[in-house]
C-alpha cells in the first residue's frame, strides 16, 4: 500500500503510532471476550466458588482465584431435571423456526413479485414495510396484547410465532427484494424459452437465491430466538422461552449464578454458531441491506 | 392484456437487465420470447398478497386499535372500553416520567451513540490495517449474537458489588468508591450504556470496515502527492467516502435504542431513582405492571410518530446516490 511507503521514513512516530494500536487492539478485545469467559467459566462453579474474588487491588492473584474451582456440570443438569429447559429449549425452537419459515416463505413470494413489477404506490408499500420492521417492540406490543388477549393466544406457542412475524415478515421482504433485484430477469426468460410457466421459471431461479435465502431464514430464527419482550409478555404462561425462563431464575430472595449462566451458555451458544455460519450475509442481514461487504 | 401494460413491463425489466451487466453489454432491439404471453400483473399480486394481507393484519390492524386504544379508558375485564376525552393525551403533558423518559431516552441514546461510533472508527481503521482483521473481527461479532437479556444478566452479574468482577476491578483501579455501579444514581446510566456499547460496537466496526474497503485508492494517492499526511489524508478523503455508511449505522443503532429495552430491563429496570427510567421501559411499566392500557397507548403513538420519521430519513439515506454506490456490490 502506498500509505505506508509515504509515512515510513518517520519510523519512530510509526513505531510509537504501533504500539498504542496493538495495546488498543488488544484492551478492546480482551473487554469483547472476557463476558463471555467469565460466563462460561463461571458456569461450571459452583455456589461458593462464584463468589470467589481476589483482595482489593490484588492483581497478581486474579488468575488464581478466577481458576481455583473444581468444574462440575450440576448446573446443567438441574436445569434439564429440574427446571424443565428441555421444554423451554423445545418452545424457543418452535416459535423462532416457525416464524421464520412463515416469513422467509410468504416474504420471498413478496419480495420476488415486488422485485419484478412496478405499480403506483409501490413505494408506499416498501415504507410500511421497514417501518413496521422499525417500530419498537412494547409499542408494537401494547395493542397486540389486547387483540390476543381477545382471541386467546396469549400463552401460546401460535400466539408468540405470530408475535415474531410482526418483525420477521417485513425484513424477509425488505432484505430478499434487494436479493431478487441482483438475480437478472434473463434467467426466467430463458427458462420460459425452454417451455417453463411463470411458476416454473421462478423456481428455476430459486436455486440461485438459495444461499440468501437460507442466511436469512436463520437470521430470522437469530431475531426471535434472542427476543424477550415479546416472549415474557404474549409467551408468558404456556409459551416460555429460554431467554425469559434464565431471566426467571433472578428471584427477589435468591440468584442462582451458575445456573444463570449455565443457561446463558445454553441460550447463547447455537446463535452464536449459527452467527458465524451465516457470516458472509450477517453484515447485509443486520443493516436491512444498506451495506454489502 | 392490453398493448401497454406489455410494453411497460419489458421496459422494466429490460432495464433492470441492462442495469446488472457489468461488463456494459447493453440489450438492443429486445424482443420478449413469444412461447409464453407475458404475465399478466395480476400473477404478481397473487404472488405477493398472502405476504401482504397476513403483514396488514398483524401490524396496520394493531396500529389501528392503538388508535382506538389512545383515545378510551381501555378495560381488560370486559366491562367494555370507556371514552375519556383524550385523558390519555392531555394527562402526558403534565406527566414528569414520561417528558423525564423522553430526556433520558435521548441521553441514552446519545451516549451510546457517541461510544459505539468514536469506538468504532478507531477500531475499524486499525483493523483495516491489519493482518488478522479476519480473525478478530470473527471474534468480535460474538456479542451482537448474544440474546440482550443474557448479556444484562451477564454484566449484572460482573457489576455486583460483593462479587462482580468489573466491579472488582474498578476498585482496584480506584475509579468507584464503596458505590455499588447500578445501585447509584450517578453511574447506573453509564453501566447500562457500557453494555450497549459492549454488544453493538462491533456492528459499527463491520459497517464502517465495508465503507473503508470502498475507499477509492486514487484518490488517497493523489491527496498524498499533493503532501497530505495520514491524519489529513483520514480526514480529506477516507471519512467522506465512509460518510454514509456511518450515517446508516447511527440512524440503525439509534431506532435498535428506541426498539430493545432488554438489557436495560434486566440491569436495572429503570432504578435507581428512575434515573434509566428511560421511555420505552416507562411504557413498559404503565402497560404491563399497572395495565394502564389506554395511558400506553398514548405513549406508544408518540414512540411510534418518532420511529417513523427517524425512518423515513434512513429510507432516505438507503436510496440516496451516494449509498446506494454501495449498493450496487463488486
Amino acid at each position: 500500500m502506498a500509505s505506508h511507503e509515504v509515512v515510513q521514513y518517520r519510523s519512530t512516530i510509526r513505531s510509537a503510532i504501533n504500539v498504542f494500536t496493538f495495546v488498543f487492539l488488544m484492551v478492546f478485545l480482551i473487554w469483547t471476550v472476557l463476558p463471555f469467559i467469565i460466563m462460561f467459566v463461571s458456569s461450571f462453579k459452583n455456589l461458593l466458588e462464584a463468589f470467589n474474588l481476589p483482595e482489593k487491588g490484588d492483581w497478581a492473584s486474579v488468575i488464581s482465584v478466577f481458576f481455583d474451582f473444581e468444574p462440575t456440570a450440576i448446573h446443567y443438569r438441574e436445569l434439564f431435571t429440574e427446571r424443565n429447559f428441555a421444554t423451554y429449549f423445545f418452545n424457543s425452537i418452535v416459535s423462532s423456526g416457525g416464524s421464520a419459515l412463515i416469513s422467509v416463505v410468504l416474504g420471498a413470494m413478496a419480495a420476488y413479485s415486488l422485485s419484478r413489477i412496478d405499480f403506483r404506490g409501490k413505494n408506499h408499500v416498501f415504507f410500511w414495510v421497514i417501518s413496521t420492521r422499525m417500530a419498537p417492540v412494547v409499542a408494537v406490543m401494547v395493542p397486540l396484547y389486547t387483540i390476543f388477549r381477545g382471541l386467546d393466544l396469549i400463552g401460546t406457542l401460535p400466539g408468540l410465532i405470530l408475535a415474531y412475524t410482526t418483525f420477521n415478515l417485513p425484513f424477509a421482504i425488505w432484505i430478499l427484494k434487494g436479493f431478487f433485484d441482483n438475480i437478472p430477469y434473463a434467467i426466467e426468460e430463458a427458462a420460459m424459452v425452454d417451455g417453463h410457466t411463470r411458476l416454473g421459471a421462478f423456481r428455476e431461479i430459486l436455486p440461485l437465491a438459495a444461499p440468501g435465502i437460507g442466511a436469512f431464514l436463520v437470521l430470522c430464527i437469530l431475531f426471535s430466538w434472542n427476543d424477550f419482550l415479546f416472549a415474557s409478555i404474549i409467551g408468558s404462561g404456556g409459551a416460555k422461552t429460554l431467554p425469559v425462563a434464565t431471566r426467571e431464575l433472578v428471584t427477589p430472595t435468591s440468584i442462582q449464578w451458575g445456573k444463570i449462566m449455565a443457561a446463558g451458555v445454553i441460550t447463547s451458544v447455537p446463535m452464536t454458531f449459527l452467527g458465524l455460519l451465516i457470516r458472509k450475509y450477517l453484515v447485509t442481514g443486520l443493516t436491512m441491506g444498506a451495506v454489502k461487504e | 392484456m392490453t398493448g401497454t401494460t406489455y410494453s411497460t413491463e419489458i421496459m422494466s425489466s429490460s432495464g433492470k437487465t441492462v442495469r446488472d451487466m457489468s461488463d456494459g453489454g447493453v440489450v438492443i432491439n429486445y424482443r420478449p420470447s413469444l412461447v409464453n404471453p407475458p404475465a399478466s400483473k395480476r400473477y404478481y399480486f397473487y404472488l405477493m398478497a398472502p405476504a401482504l394481507i397476513l403483514l396488514a393484519l398483524i401490524t396496520l390492524y394493531p396500529f389501528f386499535w392503538l388508535i382506538y386504544m389512545s383515545l378510551h379508558k381501555v378495560d381488560l375485564g370486559g366491562s367494555g372500553d370507556t371514552w375519556n376525552d383524550f385523558k390519555n393525551w392531555t394527562r402526558l403533558a403534565r406527566d414528569m416520567k414520561f417528558l423525564g423518559g423522553w430526556w433520558l431516552l435521548a441521553k441514552y441514546s446519545f451516549y451510546c451513540m457517541l461510544f459505539e461510533v468514536l469506538l468504532g472508527i478507531m477500531i475499524a481503521v486499525i483493523l483495516d490495517n491489519s493482518r488478522f482483521e479476519k480473525v478478530l473481527v470473527t471474534i468480535f461479532l460474538m456479542p451482537m449474537m448474544m440474546a440482550p437479556v443474557i448479556a444484562g444478566l451477564v454484566w449484572y452479574y460482573l457489576y455486583n458489588s460483593t462479587f462482580g468482577w468489573y466491579h472488582w476491578i474498578m476498585q482496584s483501579l480506584g475509579i468507584l468508591g464503596d458505590k455499588s455501579i447500578l445501585g447509584d444514581v450517578s453511574t447506573a446510566m453509564t453501566a447500562v450504556v457500557l453494555v450497549d456499547v459492549w454488544q453493538w460496537t462491533p456492528l459499527i466496526v463491520l459497517i464502517t470496515l465495508a465503507g473503508l474497503k470502498r475507499v477509492p485508492r486514487d484518490q488517497l494517492e493523489a491527496n498524498m502527492v499533493d503532501g497530505a499526511g495520514a491524519i489529513r489524508n483520514f480526514f480529506q478523503i477516507t471519512l467522506p467516502n465512509t460518510y454514509p455508511f456511518l450515517l446508516i449505522a447511527i440512524l440503525l443503532r439509534f431506532m435498535d435504542n428506541f426498539r430493545f429495552i432488554d438489557a436495560l430491563m434486566v440491569l436495572t429496570g429503570g432504578g435507581p431513582a428512575n434515573s434509566t427510567k428511560i421511555l420505552p421501559t416507562y411504557l413498559f411499566d404503565v402497560s404491563f405492571v399497572f395495565f394502564k392500557l389506554g395511558r400506553g397507548a398514548a405513549i406508544a403513538l408518540t414512540l411510534l410518530i418518532v420511529t417513523i420519521i427517524l425512518g423515513m430519513i434512513l429510507v432516505k439515506v438507503f436510496q440516496s446516490p451516494s449509498a446506494s454506490t454501495s449498493q450496487g456490490g463488486e
